[in-house]
């Protein structure tokens, strides 16, 4: 059971959140007979449910990820649709993560609750943006949740790896970014910049990042890296999963200057442990301000915390009046964002 | 003030030496008299701090954030420069255009604390996240770039038109902040103040030599002494009195317990080591009282310095360095009669007839803390540097023992995709199985054998813990060493003395490793 809430028709249950009026989950971590996801990435949208229920994209990224086993059934909501399930009112908002992320706003007996999963309020190529409504318990992530947070313009940020590409020709640019969500969006914001040349992939991008494009989201000359030779791909720029700008993968290439995109990037001492000499401060998570905005925006009387920094949201949002407490949910990952 | 905090940032994302050299350089070359000087002594930690202490600083921005947003975000972010930098929010309408020498000076000369504190804020207001941070950094302290003396000293030579030995005597005589020492890197005469007798000057150094080099030379025009396992020292006994480390940097406070004071002036070449009544202790022990700058007298009494003195540069104003090694020689004796010191003694020379019987010595002292000997031409002169033709050193042939690999790591920079770092052990006991770590080695393994070690501790990963991997037992590998002590640190309850790999023994099953008690049979063997 959850510590004192004003909502009492959710509680938290081992898979995860569970709404007992809907008789559903949100973001279950462990297969569950009907589930709300909010999101793609893979600690919010796990295989083997039996009926989940979300925007069109999502369903289709989990399918594509997970192949057959992403669900037995599904339900896509379009999002000028409200569904009713038992005597409940479901809507979807975008929510400004990722491609399809979404927020959930789940009404009973005219109590108003909005679950918004992985958001960001910053304007993004790649997905719809931000859209608050009024609600009186509204959950949000603390991925940020420390005043020490305070991303800077993406574009700026994206500025320094052409800077960095421009002064040094000879190496090989090797950049970790998150294959969902991250990698296109650094993608949209380098073309923006006037990047025109071919992008290299690592083989774990390039499904994800065919699907953005068939839905319409121009990524320009993308290619796998593995169609160059090493020594070919001196002075052009590599993407791949942040795990492996160390594995065996990397060791292959020559010259080259790593870099990491994410929000972490922002604390020098991580950049230093990680042995990540270009840092790139772009997040898809809402920083300190953000929340605090969101929160402000959506006007709810109470604030349940959840993923991340909570201690220090609950208390700086207390110290505003609001009722808040945090979820202390599990299987939510630091790292990928 | 944006060009040294561009520094700053630079440094601490650069982790190759070479271009850590070329980023100071480049600052030096493109930075105003004024900011690199002040530079200089910022990064070498060589000035007075008087300014704000961390306390001050915690209240400044808990003032601004509370108390505990402010312990969250600290804790977070583990280092508290950092912290404020990140927690203070900076007023984007001002933006001052302070240069490093301006600001240091301003802080430097207020001597009032509330207007202290006024002028910090509002420089933090007016500065960028990357110059907070700067400030911030000189404020505390503790730069953790990664820079060392000797990076900064490589810097400097490319820099100027000075020597890295004029620059290893010279720069010690100098006051902070450094600015005459630039003008004299640009060709200008030294400063009135720089008395030369308070210098250090450059050593003496040793070429590595073997057997079969030794053997093409006539033994008796050569001498030879023991080599200790302890640090080079250069004293310098006068008025006021120095010692000088290896590098030339000023250990002086460090050693309160040799009495350096004369009213001559005699400079004195040796070795320091911890020595308590007639037996010099290992090296584990001398590393307790490096680097410290206040020595309480129970540390001096735990651990008793010892000077072993092998040459002599000046003889009471006389420059004896023109001298052959054998004249130098009795001056010294003459020397440590006068003195009459009781923690500092004549190196003594070994008697030998032949190469074969010097090796004979070598190999079979008994004290466990000679790590070889040092053969010197009888007639050599004393010069600046590694020269051809004077002193060699003769290293015993290392120990060698075959471990298991425990535990591997990643390196940094070139080798940060590469588990380079290993962890190894021995059986604890003649059950054969459990294993006790033993030590750490990074070298002695060629390109070629790295990629395949690389290799097997990623098929053979059980566990893996941030950068440092567990790996199932079955990789034997033969370690030498210089020396093996008893260590209370280590669980093993031994430590070796630089470890390197010898030789991969994929062919070897780890049932043929020896066990714990073994390996300690080599101390003082």
């Amino acid at each position: 059971m959850m510590t004192e809430t004003k909502i009492n028709w959710l509680v938290k249950k081992k898979q995860g959140l569970y709404c007992i009026p809907g008789d559903f989950f949100i973001d279950p971590i462990a297969p569950v007979h009907r589930a709300l996801i909010t999101h793609a990435h893979t600690d919010h949208a796990r295989p083997n449910n039996k009926l989940i229920l979300s925007s069109k994209e999502t369903l289709e990224l989990m399918k594509l990820r997970y192949g057959n086993n992403y669900c037995s059934t599904h339900q896509s909501i379009r999002y000028d649709e409200t569904v009713s399930l038992n005597n409940l009112k479901i809507r979807i908002l975008p929510a400004g993560h990722i491609l399809g992320s979404v927020q959930f706003l789940i009404e009973y007996k005219g109590y108003k609750l909005l679950i918004s999963g992985d958001y960001k309020r910053t304007f993004d190529l790649t997905c719809k943006t931000y859209e608050p409504i009024k609600c009186n318990t509204f959950i949000t992530e603390a991925t940020f949740g420390l005043p020490i947070f305070n991303h800077p313009d993406d574009k700026e940020e994206a500025k320094k790896l052409i800077t960095s590409l421009t002064n040094n020709d000879k190496s090989t640019h090797l950049i970790g970014v998150y294959a969902l969500g991250k990698c296109q969006r650094l993608i949209t914001l380098l073309r923006n910049l006037g990047y025109e040349k071919t992008i290299y992939l690592h083989g774990a991008l390039m499904k994800i990042s065919e699907y953005y494009s068939e839905v319409g989201i121009s990524l320009g000359r993308v290619q796998k890296v593995s169609d160059k030779s090493p020594s070919e791909l001196i002075s052009n720029l590599i993407l791949c999963p942040p795990s492996s700008l160390n594995d065996k993968w990397s060791q292959k290439f020559k010259n080259t200057i790593k870099g990491y995109v994410s929000g972490w990037m922002r604390i020098k001492q991580r950049v230093k442990q990680k042995n990540i000499e270009l840092p790139i401060i772009i997040s898809d998570h809402v920083d300190w301000n953000g929340i605090l905005q969101t929160v402000n925006d959506v006007n709810p009387s109470e604030v349940l915390v959840t993923h991340g920094r909570e201690e220090a949201l609950v208390h700086y949002l207390k110290s505003l009046n609001y009722q808040s407490s945090a979820l202390n949910l599990i299987g939510f990952e630091d790292e990928n964002e | 003030m944006n060009n040294f905090s561009q520094l700053l940032n630079d440094l601490l994302l650069t982790s190759s030496k070479k271009k850590k050299i070329i980023l100071i350089y480049k600052y030096f070359k493109k930075s105003r008299l004024e900011d690199k000087a002040w530079a200089l002594s910022i990064l070498l930690n060589r000035f007075e701090r008087k300014f704000l202490s961390s306390k001050d600083l915690k209240e400044m921005i808990t003032e601004k954030v509370g108390n505990t947003l402010f312990k969250y975000s600290y804790d977070y972010v583990g280092d508290l420069a950092e912290t404020i930098s990140l927690l203070w929010e900076s007023n984007e309408n001002i933006r001052s255009n302070i240069n490093l020498s301006q600001f240091m000076r301003s802080i430097s000369e207020c001597s009032d604390k509330e207007k202290l504190k006024k002028k910090i804020k509002f420089n933090l207001d007016s500065s960028s996240e990357d110059q907070r941070y700067c400030i911030l950094k000189i404020l505390t302290g503790g730069l953790r770039v990664g820079v060392s003396y000797g990076i900064i000293k490589e810097s400097l030579t490319i820099y100027g038109s000075r020597t890295s030995n004029e620059i290893e005597e010279y720069f010690h005589g100098f006051q902070y902040h450094f600015k005459d020492f630039f003008e004299w890197l640009d060709g200008q005469n030294l400063p009135g103040y720089i008395d030369r007798k308070q210098l250090f000057n450059s050593f003496m150094l040793a070429n590595n030599f073997k057997y079969e080099e030794f053997i093409k030379l006539n033994s008796n025009k050569f001498t030879a002494e023991y080599k200790w396992d302890g640090i080079r020292a250069q004293i310098i006994f006068s008025k006021i009195g120095k010692i000088f480390s290896r590098g030339g940097e000023d250990i002086t406070q460090s050693f309160p317990d040799i009495n350096i004071s004369d009213s001559g002036y005699y400079v004195v070449d040796g070795e320091l080591v911890i020595k308590k009544g007639e037996d010099i202790l290992s090296f584990n022990n001398l590393q307790k009282r490096i680097g410290r700058k206040k020595v309480s007298k129970k540390l001096i009494d735990k651990f008793p310095i010892h000077f072993i003195a092998y040459d002599i540069l000046f003889f009471n104003d006389l420059d004896c360095r023109s001298l052959p090694f054998l004249d130098r020689r009795n001056y010294l004796n003459d020397f440590i009669r006068l003195k009459k010191l009781n923690n500092i003694s004549l190196s003594k020379l070994i008697n030998f007839s032949s190469w074969g019987h010097l090796k004979n010595i070598k190999e079979n002292t008994l004290n466990n803390h000679v790590e070889g000997v040092v053969v010197k031409k009888k007639e050599s002169i004393y010069q600046k540097g590694r020269v051809l033709n004077g002193w060699y050193k003769w290293k015993r042939d290392p120990y060698s023992f075959d471990f298991i690999i425990m535990y591997a790591q990643r390196g940094h920079g070139k080798r940060s995709s590469f588990y380079s770092d290993f962890t190894f052990g021995c059986w604890i006991n003649n059950k054969f199985e459990k294993l006790v770590p033993v030590g750490k080695a990074y070298s002695g393994y060629s390109n070629e054998e790295l990629k395949k070690l690389d290799l097997w501790v990623r098929n053979n990963t059980t566990e893996r813990f941030g950068p440092v991997r567990s790996v199932k037992p079955g990789l034997v590998i033969e370690i030498s060493f210089d020396n093996i002590n008893v260590s209370s640190r280590h669980k093993s309850g031994v430590a070796l003395r630089f470890p390197r790999f010898s030789r991969i023994r994929w062919d070897k099953p780890i049932s043929d490793v020896s066990i714990l008690e073994d390996l300690k049979k080599l101390i003082n063997s």
